[in-house]
């Protein structure tokens, strides 16, 4: 009965409602933003300029992917429903968990091409800015400068410049956009509107962004804690996605190195998340009375 | 496997209570209903809003559980999803995804429906042929008027090639013209021995196209039967002449002057009905209209 066939016919769907939906309008404004940032910190130091490039770069992405991820997924299901557009998929040979991978597996897809834009987009700014940068250092030398010491300026440049690094951190944001939008799509399942979704999911987000910092607080507070206490720390821990782990671009752009160790973590996480809550919203959906 | 005297829909006992959020009220939708369409039949479930012809509809595609009873089509349990495979369902007031087109909200459904590539090409022409809709398919449905997405609704329905068709309220909001067209796809299909079961509070229209109906009230099946036996006036007779003079009119009456018992209660010109009125001067408009051009 399980058909991945029609999980891709309703991802594709979705894909295409999202696009037709004009959302990669976004585009302008991660644009604007780089270029932005490109232009007003020119009086810096090249490495601070490159690093405030990638910084604003890296956080655009993130904050983008992840407002897809959550307004995205709030646009679906809730909306479905209003307008009875669901009674005609459910009323069609379509189980319910193949409605809901679909749906998801849209909206990853929606990610994926905006990360893919945002980061051709980031790249080549990027490597235009290098080269200018090389270029410019080249010519305020007063002197006629060797083939070893333009080696050495490039190296120096580019090193803190369009490196393959780079790639690990954009793999991160979209793990973390995944999550979040694993965790929209449960909110979705028992929501009334979109709106609803939007809150809660973005509560959940802030709260998974400070759920670490609060644990780790509480348990440096030096205290003996209770088996229920530790378990009460871990569902947390489960409930609310420790999204805090996601950020690695900000040591990624200090140029600090992504080990393999932490990115095999962070997709393990990733998987985990989405099965975890894959599971709940079919748990609450297969019930839901439409 | 169903057999061919397997009923299209059976209904054993049908009750949906809806609990109040909050509250400890309960509200009793459907109350031991019990209905069955036979494969090839058109079945009518008229009833004032609110009465649980949706309910009792969604209970059968499985949108919802039923409290109590069960529902079943072609012999498997509406609860189960395989039993899908041999439905249509266009809902009441239906919106599809206004970014697609005509034809790609049929490749959609019909992708749902398991179908090749091929023979959703196939499907699309044919249905768009029989809905009318062939110069509107590369057109989004977003501009689609209500009559024009009631029949891509029904399109849509029958894209999987069903053997029951379920139609909730498929006229509302649409003008006697689309009102009349759907009609004529509802007899089209009966012709082609799909079973029908639709909700309306048309009664004229329900009594165009049903072979049996039921009337549903507060939740209750409080009568159903073969239409032509429900709406029979018993103890009286109809003979609609063609020509006849006055002269002929008169010794009929006279004639049933000479039986004892017998009454000749009305004697005049049959009345058309306004829809059939309305319709005729439409067609006759648009002849001269295009006569004119």
């Amino acid at each position: 009965m399980f058909s991945p066939l029609r999980i891709w016919a309703i991802a594709r769907n979705t894909f295409t409602q999202l696009v037709r939906m004009k959302v990669f309008y976004f585009m302008l404004i991660f644009s604007a933003l780089i270029i932005g940032a490109n232009l007003l910190f020119l009086s810096f130091t090249f490495e601070q300029e490159l690093k405030i490039l990638k910084d604003v770069s890296f956080g655009a992405m993130s904050l983008f992917s992840s407002i897809f991820a959550i307004v995205g997924t709030a646009l679906l299901i809730p909306k479905d429903i209003e307008d009875r557009t669901l009674y005609t998929i459910l009323t069609k040979p379509v189980p319910r968990i193949e409605y809901l991978l679909g749906k998801l597996l849209g909206i990853l897809l929606l990610i994926a091409v905006s990360i893919l834009l945002m980061s051709l987009l980031f790249f080549t700014v990027l490597y235009i800015r290098q080269h200018g940068i090389l270029a410019e250092r080249i010519a305020s030398f007063p002197r006629q400068v060797s083939e070893a010491q333009i080696e050495s300026f490039r190296e120096d440049i580019f090193s803190r410049g369009l490196q393959p690094e780079l790639l690990l951190g954009i793999v991160a944001v979209f793990l973390k956009a995944a999550v979040a939008a694993a965790v929209a799509l449960f909110v979705s399942t028992f929501a009334s509107s979109t709106l609803f979704t939007i809150i809660v999911s973005l509560v959940v987000y802030f709260i998974g962004h400070a759920q670490s910092l609060a644990l780790d607080y509480y348990f440096s507070m030096g205290e003996m804690h209770s088996a229920a206490q530790r378990f009460f720390a871990g569902l947390i821990g489960v409930v609310f996605p420790n999204f805090q782990l996601f950020n690695v671009t900000d040591g990624l752009t200090s140029g600090e190195v992504i080990s393999t160790s932490l990115m095999a973590r962070l997709l393990g996480l990733t998987a985990f998340y989405l099965t975890i809550y894959s599971m709940v919203s079919w748990l609450v959906f297969a019930k839901k009375e439409l | 496997m169903a057999n061919s005297s397997t009923p299209a829909v059976q209904i054993e006992g049908l009750t949906k209570v809806f609990r109040l959020p909050f509250k400890k009220e309960q509200v009793v939708a459907v109350d031991n209903l019990s209905l069955k369409v036979g494969a090839g039949e058109v079945y009518g479930l008229i009833g004032p809003n609110g009465s649980g012809k949706s309910t009792t509809m969604k209970v059968l595609l499985g949108l919802i559980s039923p409290s109590a009873g069960k529902a079943s089509i072609f012999g498997l349990d509406s609860g189960d999803t395989a039993s899908r495979g041999s439905v249509g369902f266009l809902p009441e007031n239906p919106y599809f995804y206004k970014y697609l087109t005509g034809s790609e909200t049929l490749a959609f459904y019909g992708k749902l429906c398991g179908l090749s590539r091929r023979k959703i090409r196939v499907r699309s022409e044919e249905l768009l042929e029989m809905v009318d809709l062939t110069g509107a398919r590369d057109r989004r449905l977003g501009g689609y008027s209500k009559g024009m997405l009631q029949r891509i609704g029904l399109a849509q329905a029958l894209v999987g090639d069903p053997r029951l068709v379920v139609l909730d309220e498929p006229t509302a909001g649409v003008d006697p013209a689309g009102s009349r067209k759907i009609r004529d796809l509802v007899l089209e299909l009966k012709h082609r021995g799909i079973s029908v079961i639709l909700s309306s509070h048309l009664l004229e229209q329900v009594q165009e196209v049903c072979d049996e109906v039921g009337i549903i009230f507060r939740g209750k099946l409080v009568r159903e039967g073969k239409l032509d036996e429900l709406i029979a006036i018993e103890d009286q007779s109809e003979i609609v002449l063609q020509n006849a003079t006055p002269q002929l009119l008169e010794r009929i009456a006279a004639l049933v002057g000479e039986e004892e018992g017998a009454q000749l209660l009305r004697c005049g010109n049959p009345r058309t009905t306004l829809e059939r009125l309305f319709l005729q001067e439409i067609n006759k408009g648009s002849r001269q209209g295009g006569e004119d051009a």
